[in-house]
């Protein structure tokens, strides 16, 4: 496989990118590189500022090349960083006769396969290998005045942030009473309306996650039966009172932040050092894929600890643009890895990212979870409800039951023995085939309302639900 | 939550739905809760509650009329394993129609093997598929699995337990065993049924068909339903029984048929008699006799002109008017007897070019064998290859390299995918997907490697069916076993 460093100058878009190429040539970036030279494949995976690692291909034939991330540039600095190591350190990719399956489905979808490389348009930016190889010059050494002044002026950002932030709830306040002294069923007929306009004050005033998060209201809402929006409209709004609330006794703390206005890096959480950190062996349940009113797509993947003696779950979120187009995540549901996952600090942790890959993990059957004392399918949620009421989606393992049709044909899942008469509503259509089958225990996301399915185990091994 | 707290969370709900202040209507001790200075956030107070309440306390109430479906049968043979599943869902995905997706299920049965039911099922009106999904389709057109579990073999006694899928196989599997006993049950149970199980169930006398079937079949001329009636007639017709004269007919069909045939004499030595259709004259005329060859019997047509099947066959002149070979082919697909179709499908297969494709009229009625020669001689000919995805019925991965090195295929599949016509590359990726069904697993290995050799991506969604053939070499198709 020919690569050279002339051909990666060539390609690249600009000299900003080969700056940033040459930061993520180190090993480390990288928990996967492998090879197939008959092809004349490399690809791998890069732990960039998302949740989930990139999925880097390159073909050497024709410098086709594709990535998961959402960058505008291309290629992108991952694919010149997959290069830069490809012409540097051959060495360092793993030689592998068969194709992962996201790299064929990705050459299967290309136009022209196998074409010569065309060479790369002259640009009128000068760019230069030697140039992003050069060290940073190191900042002039700060004075201690200027320090002092420089953590003023992020003080003062700080403060600044925060009373924006709590005059947001204040008119957030004042637009629910508004709602409940209007009439909800006024509110749910107008929802889209009412919630853009709040949302877009929110935003505004910099509580930017809680705007997210009122702008998806109303979809949620019509995505009930008529008689159940009422309800759902009462449990959003107390929400959205509660986390207000939550957030005035303790405007500092990292997760009703992260709720409110912003989230934290992924380097800020990397260098957290009271984020739980949790070695394991993950299993991908399940992706949520949801285009967003803001025009961001969110991309949540859902684990399961296979190590835990009970049941524990990681949701990998990530956002980029709807524009930037479907994207395919680094991990496919079923696949099983060992990693070491940073959780973001929450009463009940749940978001993580994945601070480190180890391997791949031994496929089978989920670890027989030791039962709840009550026996009772929600009792998880119960206590997920009591540490943060201002939350929706809870992950719930379910005991063995199946799924069956109202007579509107809307699908529930039934426990096995019914001991509680409990059945739940499930989201959306499901797989007629899944009526027929008795599933022994179900992951899904319970919201209160609707049941997300995400994966079963039954009879006939694992189902994919989501 | 206690029924008080449930009477007042009913009470804001429908105060908090038209609107107003709700603060009064609360029960006492959320009341406590809530109190607070102003009126606007005593109300939120108590919405937070509520919202609290409806999410923990209050379950979803289940419908008292859940329906529930029996349970998936299991089928007789294991599931592929979930390692090949990823590229099954891949082949799946490729595969446009539905036929092209029932074809990989076939050459996964073929193998051993039966898909996931989350992967593929088939339809409940499906007849396509290999019978050993005929639980599966029942199950999807409603069956219930308990009666399915417990049957045994089709009798007359367990008649009922079969739903339509299972009994049709059992039926066609009892008619190449025991085909009288098959035949006393269409007889004795097809009586009672509707005119369309009826159809179904003497359509299913066309195997095993023998002449100790005539008494059973001519009793089925007083049949209430014509499409029966007519079933029945073309059966006999098949083992050599002419048709009645239409009582009242003001013209004899067979004779106006046979007017559009002119016999004649060739060859100079030796004499022999010819068929030669006569060109129509007219569009209304072309239209009279494709209706004739379409109603009339092979039988009767040959018993106009005083000939067995097999000289009449041989008689005809072929490639004067591709018209009339096509209507006579389709009329012998039809009524000719079993040998008549094995005489045709024999003299067309071996006179090559576009008459061979003819034989694709006479699938349903030909033997594997046949069929087999008829796609060696498409592969051989390589000039019409999309011919391949009409022969109905063919085996599953039986094809061997020999077959296809020695065969203009091979050299033209290669042309294809190295040239730069996309239209041509892409009929190319559709050949191979067909070839992907009928290798044997080496052919499929070493096929993948000529065309990779020859340019087309590794990754090529066409190779998906030959990589799944050759993935399942430790399986060879059970035809070939």
């Amino acid at each position: 496989m020919q690569l050279d460093l002339k051909t990666i100058e060539a390609l690249a878009p600009d000299q900003a990118s080969l700056g940033a190429a040459a930061k993520l040539t180190k090993r480390s970036n990288w928990p996967r590189l492998e090879t197939n030279e008959q092809l004349g494949l490399i690809w791998g995976e890069c732990q960039g500022s998302g949740a989930n690692p990139y999925r880097v291909a390159f073909d050497a034939r024709d410098h086709g090349y594709k990535c998961t991330c959402p960058s505008r540039k291309f290629p992108c600095k991952h694919i010149l960083g997959l290069m830069w190591i490809g012409a540097t350190a051959p060495a360092s990719f793993d030689r592998v006769d068969q194709t992962p399956e996201w790299v064929n489905d990705w050459l299967g979808r290309r136009r022209k396969p196998g074409q010569p490389p065309t060479p790369a348009p002259a640009s009128a930016e000068s760019k230069s290998i030697d140039e992003a190889l050069r060290p940073e010059q190191s900042a002039a050494v700060e004075d201690a005045a200027a320090a002092e002044r420089r953590e003023a002026a992020q003080r003062k950002r700080a403060e600044d942030t925060r009373s924006a932030v709590s005059a947001a709830l204040d008119e957030l306040d004042q637009w629910v009473a508004d709602q409940l002294r209007l009439g909800l069923a006024g509110f749910v007929d107008a929802s889209s309306e009412r919630c853009r306009r709040i949302a877009a004050r929110l935003v505004d005033l910099k509580a930017t996650a809680l705007a997210g998060r009122i702008d998806e209201l109303p979809a949620k809402l019509m995505a009930l039966r008529s008689e159940e929006r009422p309800d759902a409209a009462i449990r959003e709004l107390g929400k959205l009172v509660l986390l207000a609330k939550a957030w005035r006794a303790a405007p500092d703390d990292a997760e009703l932040k992260r709720l409110v206005s912003t989230s934290e890096t992924r380097d800020q959480m990397l260098a957290n050092p009271d984020a739980l950190q949790v070695e394991s062996d993950w299993e991908v349940l399940g992706e949520k894929i949801e285009t967003r009113r803001d025009g961001l797509v969110s991309h949540a993947t859902w684990l399961l600890d296979l190590k835990s003696p009970i049941p524990r779950f990681a949701v990998l979120l990530d956002f980029f643009p709807a524009s930037a187009g479907r994207r395919s995540g680094a991990f496919a549901p079923g696949d099983r890895f060992k990693a070491r996952l940073v959780f973001y600090p929450s009463r009940i942790p749940l978001r993580a990212l994945v601070a480190e890959r180890l391997g791949d993990a031994s496929p089978g059957n989920w670890p027989d979870f030791a039962p709840n004392a009550a026996g009772d399918p929600l009792a998880a949620y119960a206590a997920f409800q009591d540490g943060a009421p201002w939350l929706s989606d809870c992950p719930i393992l379910l005991p063995a039951g199946a799924i069956a049709l109202d007579e509107k044909d809307g699908a529930w899942w039934q426990a096995a023995n019914d001991s509680h008469g409990i059945a739940l509503p499930v989201a959306g259509s499901v797989n007629h085939t899944l009526l027929g089958l008795d599933l022994t225990v179900t992951a899904a996301l319970w919201n209160g309302a609707r049941l997300e399915l995400l994966a079963s185990q039954s009879s006939i091994g694992r189902l994919n639900l989501s | 939550m206690n029924e008080l707290e449930q009477a007042g969370l009913a009470r804001l709900r429908d105060n908090w739905i038209s609107g107003g202040a709700a603060f009064e209507l609360a029960p006492a001790e959320w009341k406590e809760f809530a109190a607070a200075s102003s009126s606007d956030e005593q109300e939120r107070r108590l919405l937070a509650i509520a919202a609290q309440a409806l999410d923990v306390a209050l379950r979803p109430a289940a419908p008292k009329t859940l329906k529930r479906r029996p349970p998936l049968p299991m089928l007789a043979l294991p599931m592929l394993p979930d390692w090949l599943r990823p590229l099954l869902r891949a082949v799946l995905k490729y595969a446009a129609d539905a036929r092209l997706k029932t074809r990989v299920a076939t050459l996964v049965a073929s193998r051993g093997f039966v898909l996931h039911p989350m992967d593929w099922m088939p339809a409940a009106s499906d007849q396509e598929s290999p019978d050993i999904y005929a639980p599966w389709v029942d199950w999807q057109a409603g069956a219930d699995g308990d009666r399915q579990s417990r049957r045994g073999q089709l009798t007359a006694e367990t008649w009922d337990d079969f739903y339509p899928a299972a009994r049709r196989t059992a039926l066609v599997e009892l008619r190449r065993t025991m085909p009288v006993l098959a035949r006393t049950l269409i007889e004795t149970k097809g009586a009672s049924e509707p005119a369309e199980v009826r159809l179904a169930l003497v359509e299913l006398m066309r195997f095993g068909l023998s002449a100790d079937d005539i008494p059973f079949l001519k009793s089925l001329s007083a049949d209430r339903s014509g499409k029966v009636r007519e079933t029945a007639g073309r059966l006999l017709a098949r083992l050599g029984e002419r048709s009645d004269p239409a009582d009242g007919a003001s013209k004899d069909p067979i004779a106006e048929l046979a007017a559009f045939i002119e016999e004649g004499k060739s060859g100079f030595i030796r004499r022999r008699t010819t068929y030669t259709p006569i060109k129509p004259k007219s569009p209304a005329q072309q239209s009279r006799r494709a209706d004739l060859f379409a109603s009339c019997y092979f039988g009767d047509l040959i018993a106009q002109f005083g000939k067995t099947e097999p000289d009449f066959i041989g008689a005809w002149q072929f490639g004067v008017d591709e018209g009339a070979d096509l209507f006579l082919v389709r009329m012998i697909a039809v009524s000719g007897s079993d040998a008549a179709v094995a005489c045709l499908a024999d003299l067309l297969v071996a006179a090559g070019g576009r008459l061979a494709l003819l034989v694709l009229q006479l699938m349903s009625r030909l033997d594997n064998g046949r069929k087999r020669v008829l796609i060696r001689q498409i592969l051989d000919d390589g000039q019409n290859l999309a011919a391949l995805n009409l022969v109905e019925g063919a085996e599953a991965g039986w094809l061997e390299w020999s077959d296809l090195a020695r065969s203009k295929t091979l050299p033209a599949l290669r042309s294809a995918v190295s040239g730069d016509n996309d239209v041509m590359k892409r009929s190319a990726e559709q050949y191979l997907e067909t070839l992907g069904f009928l290798a044997n697993p080496e052919a499929a290995e070493k096929l993948i490697d000529e065309v990779i050799a020859a340019g087309l991506s590794p990754a090529s969604p066409s190779l998906g069916l030959l990589r799944l053939n050759a993935a399942l070499a430790g399986n060879p198709s059970q035809s070939d076993r």
